[in-house]
């Protein structure tokens, strides 16, 4: 008994060390931007291998007070909570006519609506920024949140809307015989019902939009509409060269909110990811 | 408190047929059962009456108002689902309450509703709980509460008990009649259990195919089936139907010879007697097989025959015992014989 019971825990250790070992492993590279962005400037760019690493706060100072960080920071939440709105305004009645209602056409329009994420974003470009340009919405953050909810919109639809089938028609029915209107049972059944595929779908079009780029500077030319995901770019270019240690930060910077999100409703996601996945029809 | 009348009533999805043609007029405060295995358009029936489906063809008038165009939350009816159908993210409370919100009910009478609706299934004690922590006997009976609720013209109860075991089912059927003799609210009640049809109908409605085969009183129906699909359907064990012959006033089968019918009966007849109304008997009579199976419960034993390739259910007294094999003799009670027509299966009755 008491072997049996030393060797469970042996069992224990060793799964909780591959586990640490394995979890250190994928943080790595996270753990590397960080040291990157906590170091000199000079230190990242020598030959030579550095393996005591110097604390500095040269390139966190820079960040806020040589750029306007805070304000492309501004920009990305704005645009990025806007669009989400956008996309849960248009995709929750979207998904509930395309689970619920029974018309002609309506599975063409449901892969069509998928079928825009099909295709190559860059091929749109051009039209996109001519329709900006002449709605004179060019440069500022309503354009951005259009965008980031247009690429959005139809995996948002489709993650709410396998939800939504997931609901038992009765419920809709015992609804409907107790008096309540379609936007009754819409807005007190399906919606509190449907809860955490309405977190899911938010949160990773939140991820998305963050991570969106080739729209974003092609619609953002002054700081009026930069992004997190842009600002990283001017970094780069300019006099000053290759500002490494800055674009570590502000990397970092941008990926722990969306981490710290993630962790927290994990359980929620993988849920509703593969029940998209498995369910569907 | 409504009358219903259902006229004609067709329901087609393309080329596929649900309901044929209904016609049954529902009194004020009866309590009506439909009955019919799956697929027979029972429920497509009553979904047509409160209005989630409606209609190809005919009428459904309540209280002399034809409701085709009315929209579910217009007509006065509260429906029961066989899967509860209870709002998940709601309390057992907010449930009941649910109804009384989306009609109007004004607020300061809501609580005193509630409660009493709450009070007559004995659900009193779970209203702060979400239906996620309740049994499904206690689903069942706030997704009753909620239909009595507001006190609707009528109920229509989808297989409310199949979901439970047989021991809550008989509890349950017992609260549901009384309170529906209480309320004195027109009922319509669909299901597949003869049981359940049997002792909650004031009138049985048997369907079969989209088709009513009889509607009647539970009486009516167990005694006077108007077809082979009703004997077969009520009673358990089944009425015994056997194909075979009349010639000169006698049926015969394999094994079986029943002497005195009618004389304006011939040629190919299906036969049928109830389990109860076979009896063992000494004398060279009526139906001659081999013991197949002997079954006692306590209170009865059944008894089953093979004669030729036909099995017979009999219900013989609690003391009957008899090895496989043997041969027996059984009587039937003369005036207890169906006799059906041998290809439409319609009722031959007698003059």
């Amino acid at each position: 008994m008491a072997s049996q019971r030393r060797k469970r825990g042996e069992n224990l250790f060793v799964r909780y060390l591959i586990l640490g070992a394995w979890a250190l492993f994928c943080l790595m590279p996270v753990l590397w931007f960080l040291s990157i962005g906590l170091r000199p400037r000079v230190e990242i760019i020598t030959p030579q291998p550095i393996y005591w690493p110097t604390f500095s706060l040269d390139a966190w100072h820079m960040i806020w007070e040589d750029w306007p960080m805070a304000k492309y920071l501004r920009n990305s939440i704005l645009a990025i909570f806007g669009s989400v709105l956008i996309d849960l305004v248009l995709g929750i009645p979207a998904a509930y006519s395309l689970a619920r209602y029974e018309y002609r056409g309506r599975d063409d329009i449901a892969f069509y609506i998928l079928s825009t994420r099909m295709m190559a974003p860059a091929i749109v470009a051009i039209p996109i920024f001519f329709l900006f340009r002449n709605a004179g919405l060019l440069d500022t953050i309503w354009a951005l949140m259009l965008i980031y909810a247009a690429i959005n919109l139809s995996f948002v639809t489709w993650i709410i809307r396998s939800y939504m089938l997931d609901i038992p028609k009765e419920l809709e029915d015992a609804a409907r015989t107790d008096g309540a209107s379609d936007m009754r049972i819409l807005w007190e059944i399906i919606i509190p019902a449907i809860l955490p595929g309405i977190i899911t779908a938010s949160v990773i079009a939140m991820i998305f939009a963050i991570n969106e780029f080739l729209f974003t500077l092609l619609i953002a030319s002054t700081p009026n509409a930069y992004t997190m995901s842009v600002a990283l770019a001017n970094f780069t270019g300019g006099s000053d060269g290759v500002i490494y240690n800055a674009i570590a930060l502000v990397a970092f910077l941008a990926f722990v909110p969306v981490f710290l999100v993630v962790v927290a409703i994990q359980k929620h996601l993988s849920r509703g990811l593969t029940m998209g996945a498995v369910k569907g029809g | 408190m409504a009358r219903i009348e259902l006229n004609g009533i067709q329901k087609r999805w393309g080329e596929a047929w649900g309901v044929r043609d209904v016609n049954i007029d529902i009194a004020d405060e009866e309590f009506i059962v439909f009955l019919g295995p799956s697929g027979c358009g029972k429920t497509t029936t009553m979904r047509m009456i409160a209005g989630l489906e409606e209609p190809t063809e005919g009428e459904i008038v309540m209280d002399g108002e034809t409701m085709n165009d009315i929209d579910p939350r217009d007509r006065d009816v509260a429906m029961v689902f066989q899967g509860y159908a209870l709002y998940p993210n709601m309390t057992i409370y907010e449930n009941i309450r649910f109804p009384l919100r989306m009609r109007g009910v004004p607020r300061t009478e809501h609580d005193g509703l509630v409660r009493r609706a709450a009070g007559l299934v004995e659900m009193t004690d779970y209203l702060d709980r979400k239906p996620g922590a309740l049994s499904g006997g206690q689903r069942q009976r706030a997704a009753l509460a909620r239909a009595i609720v507001r006190e609707p013209q009528v109920f229509l109860m989808d297989e409310p008990l199949s979901n439970l075991d047989a021991k809550l089912r008989q509890a349950m059927r017992v609260q549901i009649k009384h309170i529906q003799r209480e309320l004195r609210i027109t009922t319509v009640y669909v299901t597949h259990d003869q049981i359940e049809a049997m002792t909650l109908a004031d009138r049985i409605v048997i369907m079969q195919s989209g088709l009513i085969q009889q509607i009647g009183t539970p009486d009516e129906i167990y005694n006077d089936p108007a077809n082979t699909f009703v004997a077969n359907f009520i009673g358990s064990p089944p009425m015994n139907l056997v194909e075979g012959e009349v010639a000169d006033g006698v049926f015969t089968a394999p094994g079986v010879k029943v002497p005195g019918l009618p004389a304006g009966v011939s040629g190919k007849v299906t036969l049928g007697v109830r389990p109860e109304d076979c009896h063992v008997t000494d004398e060279d009579i009526d139906l001659t097989g081999e013991v197949y199976g002997v079954e006692p419960t306590g209170d009865l034993t059944y008894l089953t025959l093979q004669a030729g390739e036909k099995l017979f259910e009999i219900k013989a007294d609690r003391t009957y015992r008899a090895p496989l094999g043997a041969t027996e003799n059984v009587r039937f009670d003369a005036d207890r014989i169906y006799l059906f027509d041998g290809e439409s299966g319609e009722r031959l009755r007698r003059e």
